[in-house]
């Protein structure tokens, strides 16, 4: 693997995201402490925590919203690691922030079309995203502002399905969402895992443990555990501990 | 904008008791060529505002700028002996020409300028739009002397290339008023200019791209929109509508290619934008449509005698102004977050 | 900008924060705490005493450079500013501050403040005339002065009460509004005079100047103005002021007692809750200060000497203009003066104009105190001024073309420099350079140079 190749494509069995060593800091603020994770393709991968460990924040530094003051992101092989944002999302990397961030302005239609990066295909990956969510096609042409927030979230993740995206960084999908929508959430992030890797940012354990095979543990900015989601239950010392139930 | 009152003189006739169909279409006609060239000069403010939260205080120089560029086609294409179509068409040339390049001098400032400071407090671009005016300003100044021409008055020269159908003095009868064939040239292009800009960002895939980059230019970076790339081009074309209102004044007398043109457009220009609620395009719309109706209706009210007060049109304009962000500060149809980086 | 971050330009801020008594770590680790009290006011005031004696000096260094007998004068003629000039950058050096003090320190941007100015010189005026209900036109010039200054802090006060309600583009643009109204009222306002948009002069009933001093206190009095005013003969035996001389040390003494106020409440606790406002509101509020009463406080006291300001122009120049008053470019040019000065600095923003006045009379155009061309007329020979640049154009003409009377031009390229090279300005560079604000650190560098035991 030469240092052109690296820089050019990248090397076909390089994980997906691959995150070394991140210092992150907001101002002064030194959020992320030397953060350290992978994802690989096919799989899903949990990042829980409690509440202000950093772990929006480990969202961000991949996407280099925020990036690192030192330490490197790799996506496919590739140092993206201060590269311009919009640079890094056409690599394939997708975002289903917190809050769902929905052009409010914006139809449900227009908001799906606005995050298709193919733009021979606009056309096509819509329809695309109304077979998945049927519901969406009913609801193209109201402003996202006048949705419910499980709709809302739908739209989200629509937005991820549509822009080529090999890995999506999901950020508290559930959060502020009733048990039965909560649910259909979990349906439509199992349905778009078929075909993407993810980073899963979630309060509720359960939840993240059902979706995903693996997980990180944060703690002060940094990664405190990490382990497969087999059998894990919130009722482990290390979990209690952590999670702070 | 005093001259402009004074100009409009065979426009409003009558007095109070005189309140007829021709009153009424005359203020209307007056009030909406207004609003057509408020609407003109705001528009290119409110689409960097709403992209790139820049309120840009250049934006009359360059207004200014296109009317001198926009009046110098016009007089070395247009000779006595020109016939109206030929100076129709000389006119849309240069509308298009100072399009053109006000739009790559848009650009180019921003890439040179206004992009350093985006990790900057919004002041510093304020400030930078500021100091711009100042410079534009005063080079046109020195240009303008140096062909020997007076920079505070009119460029009468241009003013005159209009056709005859077009000229103030030439008042078409409709339903008992006169109406001044420029006022509905005005409009008409007024029209076309808002049909071409919402067709813009409605219905193109660009537009879309401002449309999201203004409400979370975050958010739509994350989906891959160069966010960037799309300031450089808001920021240009925004400025070339401004220099494309500028060649319409110079065939207005009441406004002409002047140096305090500058100033006279940018404060109503202000003035729109934010009545109609800052960085959205609708707002500035019905805002010129507000602005433009009180000024036309309160010139008939002077002209007419009612209160013999000139600065009266000018004064409720502000008035609207500082009523309006006491009110609803967010304007007529504004959205409460604004703008980003 | 995160709270803990301190930019230079509130060196201030950070200084007395961290040393509530002065004279603590900021003087380098030496303890002055056993110099008598008159000594210790003595050197914290040194840079302000210097910066006042220059300025006190002036006119008659001024006087003895231009002088015929002495060597350089005809180029000191064409560089040094006039004194007239500097009655200019006295009277709007003291705006520029003014302005400084609302939107420097608190970030909220008074582009009306125009408005203040204006309502100073009007009154002043119109009070002269008589046209001012409940105050003769014999009113002292001090009295008139003092009521514009309360009546802009009201005027602020009513403006304040609905625009800090928003954000600061709002406000920034209500101030404007307010700006604006009041330029085209007076403007079309047949009641102040003749042709109200030329502006109005003081009239037939009040022929004398406008005095400086005591009011009613004859032998405490001096009269200002360029024509009508007092001069001072013989003082200390061989002194002599002509009339614009005094009014140039009166306006003075007005203007440092005006800005030893300012500078005062800047470096007091409610200027830390000031500049605390424009670090982070959310966050001054949730310490417990009700900031929307502080914002109100700043912007009365800042328009009270904006009025000030604009009451010493008309007291001098006895005329006002809507143009050179209530209109937006004035505020512009406090703007200009406040940022290559130094945002937040106070002092800067005179400076500043100091530098605007001086480049503008520089490159005036003949016969208003000297100008560029003039003095290349002399220095250079007549034929390398007449030597064709490019097609009959000489290079006089390109001095007479770009260069004279366009000190807007440059002005304008200054600035745009100053906003993207050096924003801190003048004084807030220099205040980074050393550490802190000039006043503390140049007398504390020149101990450590030289005290050291």
């Amino acid at each position: 693997m030469s240092a052109t190749d690296d820089a050019a494509t990248g090397a076909e069995d390089a994980p997906l995201l691959d995150i070394e060593d991140a210092q992150t800091y907001y101002g002064e603020s030194h959020v992320l402490q030397g953060v350290s994770l992978s994802v690989d393709r096919g799989e899903t991968v949990a990042l829980v925590g409690r509440n202000g460990v950093g772990k929006t924040t480990t969202l961000r530094t991949a996407l280099q919203l925020t990036p690192p003051r030192t330490g490197t992101v790799r996506v496919g092989g590739v140092d993206v690691t201060g590269d311009p944002t919009h640079e890094v999302a056409t690599r394939g990397l997708g975002w289903i922030p917190e809050d769902r961030r929905m052009f409010e302005q914006l139809t449900v239609d227009e908001n799906v079309r606005v995050a298709v990066t193919d733009t021979d295909a606009v056309d096509a990956k819509r329809e695309l995203a109304y077979e998945a969510f049927p519901d969406l096609r009913e609801l193209r042409d109201r402003k996202t502002g006048n949705l419910s927030g499980g709709q809302q979230q739908m739209v989200a993740i629509a937005r991820g399905l549509v822009g080529d995206n090999d890995l999506l960084l999901v950020d508290e999908p559930s959060e502020g969402l009733a048990p039965q929508i909560v649910e259909a959430v979990a349906e439509a992030l199992r349905t778009v895992a078929e075909d993407a890797a993810m980073l899963l940012v979630e309060q509720n354990f359960p939840l993240a443990m059902d979706l995903a095979d693996r997980f990180y543990l944060m703690d002060g900015g940094k990664i405190v555990h990490e382990d497969t989601t087999e059998g894990v239950t919130s009722d482990d010392e290390m979990i209690r501990r952590y999670l702070g139930t | 904008m005093i001259d402009a009152v004074a100009a409009l003189g065979p426009a409003a006739p009558g007095t109070l008791a005189q309140v007829d169909a021709g009153t009424v279409v005359s203020v209307l006609v007056d009030g909406l060529s207004k609003a057509a060239i408020y609407v003109m000069i705001a528009a290119g403010l409110t689409l960097i505002f709403g992209l790139m939260g820049v309120l840009n205080f250049a934006h009359g120089s360059l207004t200014m700028l296109g009317a001198y560029a926009g009046g110098l086609v016009l007089v070395v294409a247009i000779s006595s002996g020109s016939g109206a179509l030929t100076r129709l068409a000389v006119f849309f040339a240069a509308v298009v020409a100072v399009f053109a390049a006000l739009t790559a001098v848009g650009a180019a400032l921003e890439v040179t300028l206004v992009r350093p400071l985006y990790d900057r407090p919004p002041l510093y671009q304020i400030l930078l739009t500021f100091g711009l005016t100042l410079i534009f300003d005063e080079f046109a100044r020195m240009v303008v002397e140096f062909y020997g021409l007076q920079p505070r008055s009119a460029w009468q020269e241009a003013v005159g290339t209009k056709p005859e159908f077009l000229a103030e003095s030439n008042a078409y009868d409709v339903a008992g008023a006169p109406v001044v064939g420029l006022d509905l040239f005005e409009i008409v292009l007024g029209v076309v200019t808002v049909a071409a800009i919402w067709g813009f960002l409605t219905r193109t895939r660009y537009g879309l791209y401002i449309r999201a980059g203004s409400e979370d230019a975050e958010m739509a970076e994350a989906l891959g929109i160069n966010i960037r790339r799309a300031f450089t081009v808001v920021f240009g074309v925004g400025v070339g509508v401004a220099g494309a209102a500028g060649v319409l004044l110079a065939w207005d007398t009441a406004w002409g290619a002047s140096v305090p043109l500058g100033a006279e457009t940018l404060l109503p220009a202000f003035v729109v934008v934010i009545i109609g609620g800052l960085g959205t395009f609708r707002g500035t719309v019905l805002a010129a449509l507000l602005v433009g109706m009180v000024d036309g209706l309160m010139t008939y009210v002077f002209n007419s005698g009612i209160v013999e007060f000139p600065g009266l049109p000018e004064l409720t304009v502000f008035l609207t102004l500082v009523v309006m962000l006491i009110v609803r500060p967010q304007g007529l149809a504004g959205v409460e977050e604004v703008g980003g980086h | 900008m995160p709270p803990d971050e301190v930019t230079p330009a509130d060196g201030d801020a950070a200084a007395t924060a961290e040393t509530p008594a002065d004279g603590g770590g900021d003087d380098g680790g030496l303890s002055f705490d056993d110099d008598p009290w008159y000594r210790r006011y003595l050197r914290e005031s040194s840079v302000h005493l210097v910066v006042i004696l220059l300025f006190a000096a002036y006119p008659g260094v001024y006087a003895v450079l231009t002088h015929p007998s002495t060597p350089g004068n005809v180029e000191m003629v064409y560089l040094l500013p006039q004194v007239e000039t500097m009655i200019v950058v006295l009277y709007f050096g003291l705006f520029a501050m003014s302005f400084d003090f609302i939107s420097g320190y608190t970030g909220y941007l008074s582009f009306g403040h125009a408005a203040f100015f204006g309502v100073g010189a009007y009154f002043v005026v119109l009070t002269a005339n008589g046209k001012v209900p409940l105050l003769a036109s014999g009113t002292p010039f001090m009295i008139s002065l003092l009521v514009a200054g309360v009546l802009a802090a009201v005027l602020a006060l009513l403006i304040g009460s609905v625009s800090f309600r928003l954000s600061g583009v709002y406000f920034a643009m209500i101030t404007l509004g307010v700006a604006q109204v009041l330029y085209v009222l007076f403007s079309n306002w047949g009641y102040v005079g003749e042709n109200p948009r030329d502006g109005v002069a003081v009239g037939g009933s009040h022929l004398e100047g406008f005095d400086i001093g005591i009011p009613w206190i004859d032998q405490l009095n001096l009269t200002i103005g360029a024509f009508q005013g007092d001069t001072v003969q013989g003082l200390l035996g061989f002194l002599n002021f002509s009339t614009v001389e005094v009014s140039y040390y009166m306006l003075g003494v007005i203007v440092v007692l005006s800005y030893f106020t300012m500078q005062r409440i800047v470096h007091s606790p409610f200027g830390r809750v000031m500049i605390a406002i424009r670090e982070n509101e959310e966050r001054a509020r949730a310490i417990g200060y009700d900031v929307f009463r502080y914002k109100m406080g700043a912007f009365a006291i800042s328009g009270f000497f904006g009025a000030v300001a604009g009451a010493l122009f008309a007291g001098y120049s006895r005329s006002v203009s809507p143009d050179g008053s209530f209109y937006f470019l004035v505020s512009g040019d406090a703007l200009l003066a406040a940022i290559i000065g130094g945002f937040g600095t106070l002092g800067g923003a005179l400076f500043g104009h100091l530098f605007h006045e001086f480049l503008r009379e520089f490159l005036s155009k003949e016969g208003s105190g000297g100008g560029l061309l003039p003095y290349l007329r002399d220095v250079l020979s007549d034929s390398l001024l007449s030597t064709e640049l490019y097609n009959g154009f000489t290079v006089g003409e390109f001095v007479e073309t770009f260069l004279n009377g366009h000190a807007a031009l440059y002005i304008g390229i200054v600035f745009v420099l100053f906003v993207l090279y050096v924003p801190n300005g003048i004084v807030g560079t220099a205040r980074a350079y050393v550490g802190g604000t000039l006043a503390k650190q140049v007398p504390a560098r020149f101990r450590r140079g030289g005290g050291d035991g």
